[in-house]
């Protein structure tokens, strides 16, 4: 379980850094760097087995039936990247310790600093593609967290969006693509997904998956024309930057290449994407950052650059290009971030980023400007420093490349031309920032910062020196077996060293170095040039966009959607009669082959007075007392139906449920006005007939083609286990709690639910009363006639009783806790009507929230009850025992489940009525005409 | 002969149900309207009796007794209605 | 029998919608409880009908389906929960808006008087 233990340690560490609020800087520190060490120590402990060529692996079963499970791998590649993010994420929480201000809340950014370093985790080590896909996300939600920070400040709220907006869409694009993929292979598995690569390559989807997936990667790499999300996301705190801007996040769209390299690599549509992408982007990054005049702002181009870099050497088609990529991702991580936290010092100790101002340093901070000289002579590629030893690998290979044919020499040149600008732009940071004369307007008097600020960079650009000077010491076991996870299997034979003798790449260097200074000593001219050209606003731009989409959106939706409940209703039927009456005149006969049986007299009673009730409902139903006299007729046919045809327990139900539905009713019809007013155009009324009687013909229609026909049951198998399996001879009632409890255990859910939302509606709900009733006349004054108080206190206990009895048989004879809980309710309801709300109150108090949540109690329970016996959840016990005078009785856990229903139903029927008449018990009422 | 009485008592009974609607319909009074849903629940109780015993079986007997018990309750709130408006006060 | 059946489930569903298109909730409650019985029978139906065949074990010889009516009975109590919640919604519109119609406003022409 070790592999699962490095992201849940992280996640944990986030929880426990989030809790640290009262204790003091130090200590929120320590704490929270507890748990990524942990983590560190186990991962250096798996390194050599990892090292050896073995791949560790661990899987949970989720949903196998989907194919989704949580798995997890580590391999070489997810190695390299796991050390990184949680070593330069131990070093970023130990800076940020002196970087954050004492009013910035510190286990906020900890706690989202370790939510983003689970997220990068889950990504590198899934064995999952949708789970892949789901960490990718987080890393989307998680950065856009971090961004937004200092959320009082508006460039950080919009920067949030923008790189929310961006990358989220790319994570979409992604999931498709992802989807696809796992469509092709038939898995989700990312080790089945790596072994077919052939299947892939010849499914007509690869090219479409292949764009989606580069759509992902591109976008979360800030690639052209994405990139621009990441000057702006440079709004966050430098630590931030640091972490996620350089080492990380950006280099997860790097990481998916790598990743699906093994099988969406080795076509021309790959090779022509992804390198004239990275091209491009490290042209335009390079060329752009030497223009920024906030250091952040060159960074950040910088970064773009280089992960254009990284891309283009994906994208040239040679296995040493593969090694020299990854080779870049880790000195990239090692440079930028040291220079992300030199600049934050910078930040810090002067209170401004803009190098117009910043001059001179060197004489205020010497130590803190020799590392961060150190650390951008490798961004620029410098001898002796690991980006030169990756920048040389990288001319090599656009040598080597054979991608535009006879034009193949334009890569090299151009990639010449882009490392002479990153020589200029590192030339400028450096020149600029220390040198250059005098600091101009300042806000603060500069100084070297706390010692122990500058510790994560002493190490980090202690790394740039110790692998650009013995490399094969180093990094060699890391990058073989990364390389090794990429490239499938085989590493090519390369050897990472200081000296080549001379060679053309080493030209190509002095090249650029010296094209670096030229145009950075007549950077004059090149200023004056780009000041000519009209500026292109990204973040302008970017919010017109989202503007207008949200217009357009907001039209669309008030289109159709104009507040009218009448005209929604008319289109959802609309609708339905489409959808339900297209198959019907696809059919050729309605009547099936079933034998029809006679109409018996009993039917045709109980017709006729069912469609009587209907038809008058309809016709008086402005006069609402009478319709509501003629809908009681149709709920009593339905239950006289339900008993004509042997549904003994329907009746039962119905027949309950029609006795509160009028009580609600009845409530409903003294708060609501008690007539409809005559409103409705002749043609508005013809159109809602044509409309309601379409629909009737329709879904009679359907109901007659289902019941004319034979069919075959799944029944048999709940009528011939009901008394082997669930004890219980009413099929039914086994099927409610034994077969199907489950579904019974949401169904009083839901009914739980909807009396606690009825109780909230009820709050604070003024009310309208009348004085007098429809005709005018007064109400009696008598509030609780004598006759009806005593006769319903009789029938209390009988109720009780027969409540009782329906809820014991309910397993063998019809019955049950749905209809022995109406029974109880309706018995009590009975009181409230007689005696009013107050007497009850005096004599019952109960809570009606507590029964219903104890009755879903009693019934889970229940059901987990048998998880103690080495069962499923639910499985249902029952015996008979022989009680002397009683007789031999059954005992069942089903029973105990049932009183749950029973218990809940009460709970929610009483709540349901007796709140709304709660309401009104202590509002005195106007004695109208007394 | 059993079969005889039970179509015959049947025919009552259906004439019954018959007329109670009738007098739902026409009311005029609500009072009246409210008598015969109260009195169709009875011959409800009757009906479902009967077809019981035309059957040979007495599974749907307690859907008479529920009848019985609950038609009251429903006969009840909408009585207090009339007289109160407010039916739980 | 079946065809009288139908029959009576279409009248159910042509007066609960016809009901529910009306402008004034308490109509549109009727309405609704209407087509709850309309859905349940129906959906009641679909183990086909049969006389004197409870599911009942011992009591007889051939059996109803007893599956649509286990989903049948809950679906009355859900049934009843739901119309609860839309009378209660309609008297917190009523309270709150000061009118009982369904768009939560009443039309100016109705205000007027004219139809």
């Amino acid at each position: 379980m070790t592999l699962l233990w490095i992201p849940l340690l992280s996640l944990l560490g986030s929880i426990i850094s989030s809790m640290t609020g009262k204790l003091s800087r130090n200590q929120s520190t320590t704490l929270s760097l507890i748990m990524p060490i942990i983590a560190l120590f186990m991962c250096v402990n798996m390194a050599p087995a990892v090292f050896a060529g073995e791949e560790i692996r661990e899987t949970i079963s989720w949903l196998p039936l989907l194919g989704i499970n949580i798995a997890f791998r580590l391999d070489g590649l997810a190695l390299l990247f796991v050390f990184m993010i949680l070593a330069i994420g131990i070093l970023v929480i130990f800076y940020a310790r002196y970087y954050l201000s004492k009013n910035d809340s510190m286990p906020k950014l900890y706690s989202y600093l370790m939510l983003f370093m689970t997220a990068m985790l889950g990504i590198v080590m899934s064995n999952n593609v949708i789970q892949l896909w789901f960490f990718w996300e987080l890393t989307s939600i998680s950065s856009f967290l971090l961004i937004s920070y200092w959320w009082y400040k508006s460039e950080a709220r919009k920067g949030a969006l923008m790189a929310l907006t961006i990358t989220g869409g790319g994570g979409l694009a992604l999931l498709a693509g992802l989807l696809i993929l796992g469509n092709i292979v038939g898995s989700y598995n990312l080790d089945i997904i790596l072994a077919s690569k052939e299947v892939i390559q010849a499914s007509q989807w690869y090219e479409v998956s292949l764009i989606l997936i580069l759509l992902g990667a591109f976008t979360k790499s800030a690639q052209f024309p994405f990139h621009f999300w990441l000057p702006h996301a440079m709004a966050a705190p430098t630590p931030v930057s640091a972490y996620l801007h350089s080492a990380t996040m950006v280099k997860a769209g790097i990481f998916l290449l790598a990743r699906f390299y093994p099988v969406l690599a080795g076509t021309d549509l790959w090779f022509f994407i992804v390198s004239i992408t990275g091209l491009t982007t490290l042209l335009f990054g390079a060329y752009v950052a030497l223009f920024k005049h906030d250091l952040k702002g060159l960074l950040a181009y910088s970064t773009i650059s280089h992960l254009g870099l990284i891309t283009l050497l994906f994208g040239l088609n040679t296995d040493l290009a593969t090694v020299a990529a990854i080779f870049h991702i880790i000195n990239h991580a090692t440079f930028k971030a040291s220079l992300f936290m030199a600049t934050g010092i910078i930040d810090h100790e002067t209170g401004t980023r803009d190098m117009r101002k910043i001059n001179g340093m060197w004489k205020f901070m010497p130590y803190t400007a020799t590392l961060a000289m150190v650390a951008a002579a490798s961004m620029a590629g410098v001898p002796l420093l690991n980006g030169f030893l990756s920048k040389e690998m990288f001319f090599a290979e656009t040598l080597h490349q054979q991608l535009l044919g006879s034009l193949s020499w334009v890569i090299p040149v151009l990639a010449t031309v882009a490392a002479a600008f990153s020589v200029a732009y590192s030339a400028r940071f450096i020149h600029d920032v220390f040198f250059n004369g005098d600091p101009i307007d300042l806000p603060k008097q500069p100084h070297e910062p706390p010692r122990y600020m500058r510790v994560p960079i002493e190490i980090l650009v202690a790394l740039c020196l110790i692998v650009g000077i013995f490399p094969n010491f180093v990094v060699d076991d890391i990058l073989v077996s990364a390389s090794h996870a990429v490239l499938g299997g085989y590493v090519p034979e390369f050897k990472v060293a200081l000296w080549h003798g001379f060679n053309l790449p080493l030209l190509m260097s002095a090249f650029a170095v010296m094209g670096g200074i030229l145009i950075y000593t007549q950077r004059r001219y090149l200023f004056l040039f780009q000041a000519s050209l009209p500026t292109v606003n990204a973040k302008k731009s970017f919010d017109n966009a989202i503007y207008v989409l949200i217009k357009w959106s907001q039209q669309k939706i008030n289109a159709i959607e104009n507040g009218s409940l009448q005209r929604y209703l008319m289109l959802m039927f609309l609708v339905v009669l489409l959808a339900a009456g297209w198959p019907l005149f696809e059919m050729n006969k309605l009547v099936g082959a079933k034998e029809l049986t006679p109409i018996g007299l009993h039917n045709a009673l109980g017709a006729a007075l069912l469609m009587i009730g209907a038809i008058s409902t309809v016709i008086w139903y402005r006069t609402r007392m009478v319709s509501l006299l003629m809908i009681s007729v149709v709920g009593l046919m339905v239950s006289v139906a339900f008993t004509r045809f042997s549904a003994p327990d329907l009746a039962l139900t119905q027949l309950t449920v029609e006795v509160v539905t009028i009580v609600l009713l009845m409530l409903a019809l003294f708060f609501l006005p008690q007539h409809s007013p005559r409103e409705s155009s002749s043609m508005r009324i013809l159109r809602d007939l044509g409309i309601s009687s379409a629909l009737g013909i329709v879904i009679g229609s359907i109901c007659y083609a289902i019941i004319t026909r034979p069919f075959e049951s799944i029944s048999d198998f709940f009528v011939a286990n009901s008394k082997t399996g669930g004890g219980g001879t009413n099929v039914v009632n086994v099927i409610l709690v034994d077969f199907r409890g489950f579904d019974t255990l949401g169904e009083i859910c839901v009914l739980g639910i909807a009396a606690l939302g009825i109780y909230k509606l009820l709050g604070n709900l003024p009310l309208f009363m009348p004085g007098s009733d429809s005709e005018g006349r007064p109400w009696a004054k008598e509030r609780y006639p004598v006759l009806l108080a005593s006769i319903s206190q009789s029938l209390l206990p009988l109720a009780l009783l027969v409540s009782f009895y329906i809820f014991l048989r309910g397993h063998n004879l019809p019955g049950g806790g749905f209809i022995a809980g109406l029974i109880t309710a309706i018995a009590f309801i009975l009181q409230y009507i007689a005696h009013g709300s107050n007497w009850i109150a005096v004599r019952l108090t109960i809570n009606y929230r507590k029964i219903i949540g104890s009755g879903l109690a009693i019934a889970l329970f229940t059901g987990i009850g048998s998880w103690f016996f080495d069962k499923p959840f639910m499985t249902t016990w029952f015996d008979y025992f022989d009680i002397p005078f009683i007789g031999e009785i059954e005992l069942a856990s089903a029973l105990l489940f049932d009183l749950g229903v029973y218990i809940t139903v009460v709970g929610a029927t009483l709540m349901i009525l007796a709140s709304l008449g709660e309401l009104t018990a202590n509002t005195p009422k106007e004695e109208v005409n007394i | 002969m059993l079969d005889t009485v039970i179509l015959i008592v049947f025919a009552m009974i259906g004439i019954s149900l018959l007329l109670n609607v009738w007098r739902l319909l026409v009311g005029p009074s609500v009072p009246d309207r409210i008598l015969a849903l109260d009195t169709m629940y009875i011959n409800s109780i009757a009906l479902i009796i009967l077809y019981g015993i035309n059957m040979g079986t007495e599974l749907y007997f307690e859907a008479a007794l529920l009848i019985a018990m609950l038609g009251f309750v429903s006969t009840v709130a909408v009585c207090k209605y009339l007289l109160r408006g407010d039916i739980i006060e | 029998m079946e065809l009288l059946y139908a029959a009576c489930v279409g009248l159910l569903v042509f007066c609960g919608v016809f009901l529910i298109l009306r402008s004034r909730t308490f109509p549109v409650v009727l309405g609704l409880t209407m087509l709850s019985y309309a859905v349940n029978l129906f959906l009641f139906a679909s183990g086909r009908l049969s006389l004197n065949s409870a599911v009942i074990l011992g009591e007889s010889t051939k059996y109803a389906d007893p599956l649509p009516q286990a989903f049948v009975l809950t679906a009355i109590v859900i049934g009843f929960a739901m119309t609860a919640f839309v009378v209660i919604l309609s008297i917190r519109g009523r309270a709150d808006l000061g009118n009982d119609h369904v768009n939560g406003h009443v039309p100016e022409n109705i205000k007027k008087g004219r139809v």
